[in-house]
Parts: structure tokens; sequence; C-alpha cells
């Protein structure tokens, strides 16, 4: 005979779920809405996806002065964990997706953004990534991954073009690869462990003094290789110049940013005790991976022909210096890490805007594809304005001062300095003198070019409406005036990561 | 000969292998659907055995959630597959080389 269970309400601490559950809430409605009454216009969704996203920024805003009064929040049967690592990761994920939804609001129309489907699927992705990056057990950042993973296939696919199947096709087979790898990789911890928590992993792993060394190591293999997917680290990297390409541009600005700031949550989680632990075997593994994700992907950029296919491979470099923040592992590398990655979705959501406003619904002769450099040979005799916005996120991206990442770049390369990192920090350094190339070809086409015969101007804001204009503007002012706010930003960073303990 | 824990997690890895064979070889998008459920599989029968060996039920609870998990990942990659079938009139890996990665 069970005896009842009595569960006081007072320790379930609902309080800790109320930001995941109001993009749950605002998809539920919008489904119900489109019910209701259907063929409503787009703007309405937006306009109601934006407002449960603000709601939820505030929750995350409140639960952010908790943090800051009480430490530590533990919640439903301590599932939930709100400290802050999770409250930063959680701001920079509903502020990047603050950001990108007014980009449906296209002036063309696309096939995706007329159905309220996918602004509902929007709000589940984000209320996946917030329970992936809210909780220390493997289960619920497993179940967080793959709703959000499952939803962006679907995101992806609704672009309806024959790239976007192939891409949704692609990321979902390494998609479904990295799920297996992940529950290997969980399901090794919860034999050696009895435990799928990561901090009483780490606790029995310390105990026992990593007896199973093997088995630690072969554990840490499959979750590297998760993550590597997630992350696009090389040699896992193969997905993301494709699906990049296949989705629109404004999902692959979205995708190079929120995925990643969700997973990188997730690994700093992880391989924080490990990397501590002292592993050698870990951190070499880790030092290679970080170094040629860095470098390759550098390389792969300079050659390829298409501006989004270039970005895509500047996104796996910048994924590649950021995770050298985790082989570090400082606190101060830890708060670089979020620095980072605030400045980077400015600056990279910004130029993935500008390729999504020149977007063209069919191709001129000229054209191999969607954003071919040619296409943007002489833009600033047509549209200068235009021409001058794209190339600040360039220069920003190529980490030339004043600019919002050089302060990122600056940061990180300095933490790892602190570490005792110098060669990797001399690496970074060098990388980004390689990157500055790429970024400088597509300013030396838009600059110093003829414009192609034909090219009349208008298809640089063939897509502009005022809300694009709108977060493009966002976008360049946080830019711009970044050496303002880094100090505030940086204090309020490392106050959250320290006091969560990494 | 007693079944023990370590015959369980053998088969469990066997499966995992053949499951991970399965997704790179596999040019036939169905099967390769078949693969991946394979790999998810093989991590349930572990998640078992090992729960039973410590009388834990986290373990089981872990393993629910990935067949909840498989199914939902099954039934997005059919609708993709559906939707290819009927632009492309196949389901063949080989065909989807328009872009290059």
């Amino acid at each position: 005979m069970l005896s009842p269970i009595n569960v006081s309400m007072e320790s379930l601490n609902l309080m800790t779920l109320a930001p995941m559950l109001i993009p749950v809430v605002g998809a539920l409605l919008i489904l119900v809405i489109d019910i209701i009454k259907g063929g409503l216009h787009k703007s309405l969704y937006v306009v109601l996806s934006l407002l449960f996203l603000a709601m939820d920024f505030v929750a995350v805003a409140d639960s952010s002065g908790v943090f800051m009064a009480n430490g530590t929040t533990l919640g439903l049967f301590d599932v939930m964990l709100i400290d802050g690592l999770a409250i930063l990761a959680q701001f920079i994920i509903v502020g990047a997706s603050m950001l990108f939804i007014p980009l449906a609001m296209t002036h063309k129309r696309f096939h995706e953004f007329s159905y309220p489907e996918f602004f509902a699927l929007f709000l589940f992705m984000i209320a996946g990534f917030q329970f992936m990056v809210a909780t220390d057990n493997l289960i619920l950042v497993f179940v967080g991954l793959e709703t959000s993973s499952l939803a962006l296939y679907t995101l992806i696919a609704m672009h309806n073009r024959d790239k976007s199947f192939e891409a949704a096709v692609k990321y979902f087979t390494m998609g479904a690869l990295a799920a297996g790898f992940f529950s290997f990789g969980a399901m090794v911890f919860y034999a050696l462990t009895g435990s799928v928590e990561i901090n009483k992993i780490a606790l029995v792993l310390a105990a026992n003094g990593y007896a199973d060394m093997g088995f630690v190591l072969i554990g840490v293999a499959f979750f590297l290789a998760a993550f590597g997917f997630k992350l696009s680290l090389i040699p896992f990297h193969t997905w993301a110049p494709d699906v990049y390409e296949g989705s629109s541009a404004a999902m692959a600005g979205y995708m190079s940013i929120v995925p990643k700031i969700a997973a990188f949550v997730v690994a700093m989680r992880f391989f924080e005790f490990l990397v501590h632990s002292g592993i050698v075997w870990l951190d070499v593994v880790l030092y290679i991976v970080v170094v040629i994700t860095m470098t390759a992907s550098n390389m792969w950029a300079l050659v390829q022909t298409d501006v989004k296919r270039m970005l895509a491979y500047s996104s796996i470099s910048h994924a590649g210096f950021v995770m050298a923040a985790i082989l570090i592992g400082t606190t101060q590398a830890n708060a670089a890490l979020f620095l980072y990655w605030i400045l980077f979705s400015f600056t990279n959501l910004g130029s993935f805007s500008m390729l999504w406003v020149s977007r063209q619904k069919h191709l001129p002769d000229y054209q191999s594809s969607d954003h071919s450099y040619n296409k943007f040979a002489g833009m600033i005799k047509t549209a200068p304005i235009a021409s001058v916005i794209m190339a600040l996120f360039m220069l920003s991206l190529a980490g030339l001062p004043p600019f919002a990442l050089f302060w990122g770049k600056l940061y990180m390369i300095s933490s790892a300095v602190t570490g005792g990192y110098t060669i990797l920090a001399l690496i970074m350094a060098l990388n980004s003198a390689i990157a500055g190339y790429y970024y400088l070809k597509l300013i030396v086409y838009m600059f110093m070019k003829e414009p192609v015969q034909g090219n009349d101007g208008h298809v640089y804001v063939a897509n502009a409406t005022l809300a694009l204009k709108t977060i493009i503007g966002i976008a360049a002012i946080g830019t711009i005036f970044a050496f303002v706010a880094i100090n505030p930003i940086l204090e309020f960073v490392t106050a959250f990561v320290y006091n969560s303990g990494y | 000969m007693e079944i023990g824990l370590n015959h369980y997690l053998v088969l469990s890895t066997i499966l995992f292998a053949i499951g991970l064979v399965g997704v790179m070889k596999r040019k036939n998008l169905l099967l390769l659907f078949f693969a991946t459920e394979i790999l998810l599989n093989s991590v349930n029968i572990a998640f078992a055995a090992i729960s039973h060996y410590y009388g834990d039920l986290t373990g089981q609870m872990f393993a629910f959630f990935v067949i909840a998990i498989a199914a939902s990942e099954v039934a997005v990659g059919l609708g993709l597959l559906i939707v290819w079938y009927k632009r492309h009139g196949n389901i063949d890996l080989e065909t989807m080389t328009s872009m290059r990665g």
C-alpha cells in the first residue's frame, strides 16, 4: 500500500517556473486565437509574441532580483535551478528573440509568417531554451534541448524553398545524432555515479577520486560530441554552413546566437568541474578543438563566394573563440563569455538582418546565390546608408575598436593571459587578424567596385519596412555605443557569474 | 550463467554502435530514421538496467523521457520526409546536394 505523498506548495517554489510558462501560455494563446478566428494578419501575432517576450523578460529580471537578494534558488523538487548563469543566459535568449521577431514584418510576403504556428513554435522553442539553461538535471536539459531543436527544424523548413527543406533534413539528422550522443553520455555518468544531476555527479566523482577514469573519459567524449554538434565546433560543424544558407537570413542570424548560448551554459555547468579536476586529457582535447575551430573556419570563410556562407563560417569561428572561455575556466573568462555573447548578438543579428532586407524573391542573372559578393559590388553608390551600416557590422565582427566586439575580444584575450594560456591568447589574436581579411573583402566590394549592370540599388532595401529598419537601428546603436555600456555590463555579468560559483 | 548489469551494458553499446553505423552509412532517409531510433533506444536498455541495479527510479524516468522524445522526433522527421517526397519523388540523401558544405 502506497502512502499518499504530501508536498507543500511552498517547497515547490513555483515562481522558478514563471519565466518558462509565460512563452508557453503565449504560444497556446496564439493557437487558440487561430482556431477561433483564422486568417488574421501576421502583425497581430508579431505584437502578441513581442508582448509575451516582454513579460518573459520582466519575469527574468524579477528572478534576477531574487537571486541578488537570496542567492541560488531551487524549485520543483530541486529540478529547477535559478542561478546567475541561468538568469544571464535567459536575458540573452529572450532579448535576442525580441530583436528577432519584428524581422517577420517584411515588405515581401514570405510563406512561414502567414502561419500562426510559426509564432507558436517560436515561443515553444524559447521555453525549451529557458528550461535547458535553468536546470542542473540532465533529464530536463535533454527535454529542453529537444523541445527547442524540434521546433527549430520546423521553423527552418517553413521557409518553403528546396534549400530550406534540405537544410532542415540535414540539421535534423545531425540533431538526432547529437541527441543520441547526449543520452549515451548521460547514461555513462548515471552508471558511474547513480545520479543525473551535474552537481551530484561532480561530488561523487570527486569523492572516489575519479577511480574509473576510462569510463569518465568515454562519457566526456560523448558529451563533447553532443555539445560539438550544437555549438558547431569542428569536426562537428559540417551542417552549419548548409543550414545557414538554406534558412532565411533572419533565422540564420538567430541560430548563430540563441541555441549556442543555451549550449554554452550547459557546457559551462558540465565542463567546469571536469576542467578543474586536473584531467590533462580533457584540457588537451578542448585546447585542440578550440584552436582548430577558430583557425580552420577562418580559412574556409576566406574562400566563400556567398556572404551568408561567409558569415556562417565566421559564426563558427566566433563560437570557437568563446569556447576558449570554458577551457580557461576562471570567473573572469566565464564573465567574458557572457559579455562577448551579448555584444555578438547585437552585431551578428544586425549583419544578418542587413542580408534579410536585401532578400529578393527571384535571382537576377549575375547572381549565383542569394547573397553573392557581386550583389554588393558598388553598394556605396546606390545605397550609401545601408552600405555604411553593413560596413559597421563587418568592422565590429572583425574586432576593430571602438565597436562592440573589440571589447569582447579584449576581455576574452586578457582572461586567457591571466588564466595562464599565453599561447592560446596569441592564437586568438592572430585569428582576429585573419578574420579581418574576409570582412574587409566585403567592404572592398561595397566601396571600391563598380555596380553590376542592371543593379539600381533597389535590391538592397527590397524587403525593408519600418520594423526591420528599427531592429537594424537598434543593432547599429548597440554596436557603435557599446563602449559606454561595457563597464556596467561587465560588472553586472561578473557579479552574477561569481555569485553562482563559476 | 546469470545475466548481470554488464551484459545489458554490452548489449546497449553494441546496439548504439549499430545505430551509429546506420546513421553514417544509410542513404535512404527512412532507414536513417530507423537508425536514430536504434541509437536512442539502445540507451533506454542501459538506463533501465542501471536503474534496476541501483534500485533508483531516476534511470527509468530518463528512459521514459527518451521514449517520448524519440517519438516526437520521428513525427517531425516524417513530416519533413513527406514534404521532400512530394517535391522530389524520392527519399534519397544522395540527391540532397544543392549546397556543398
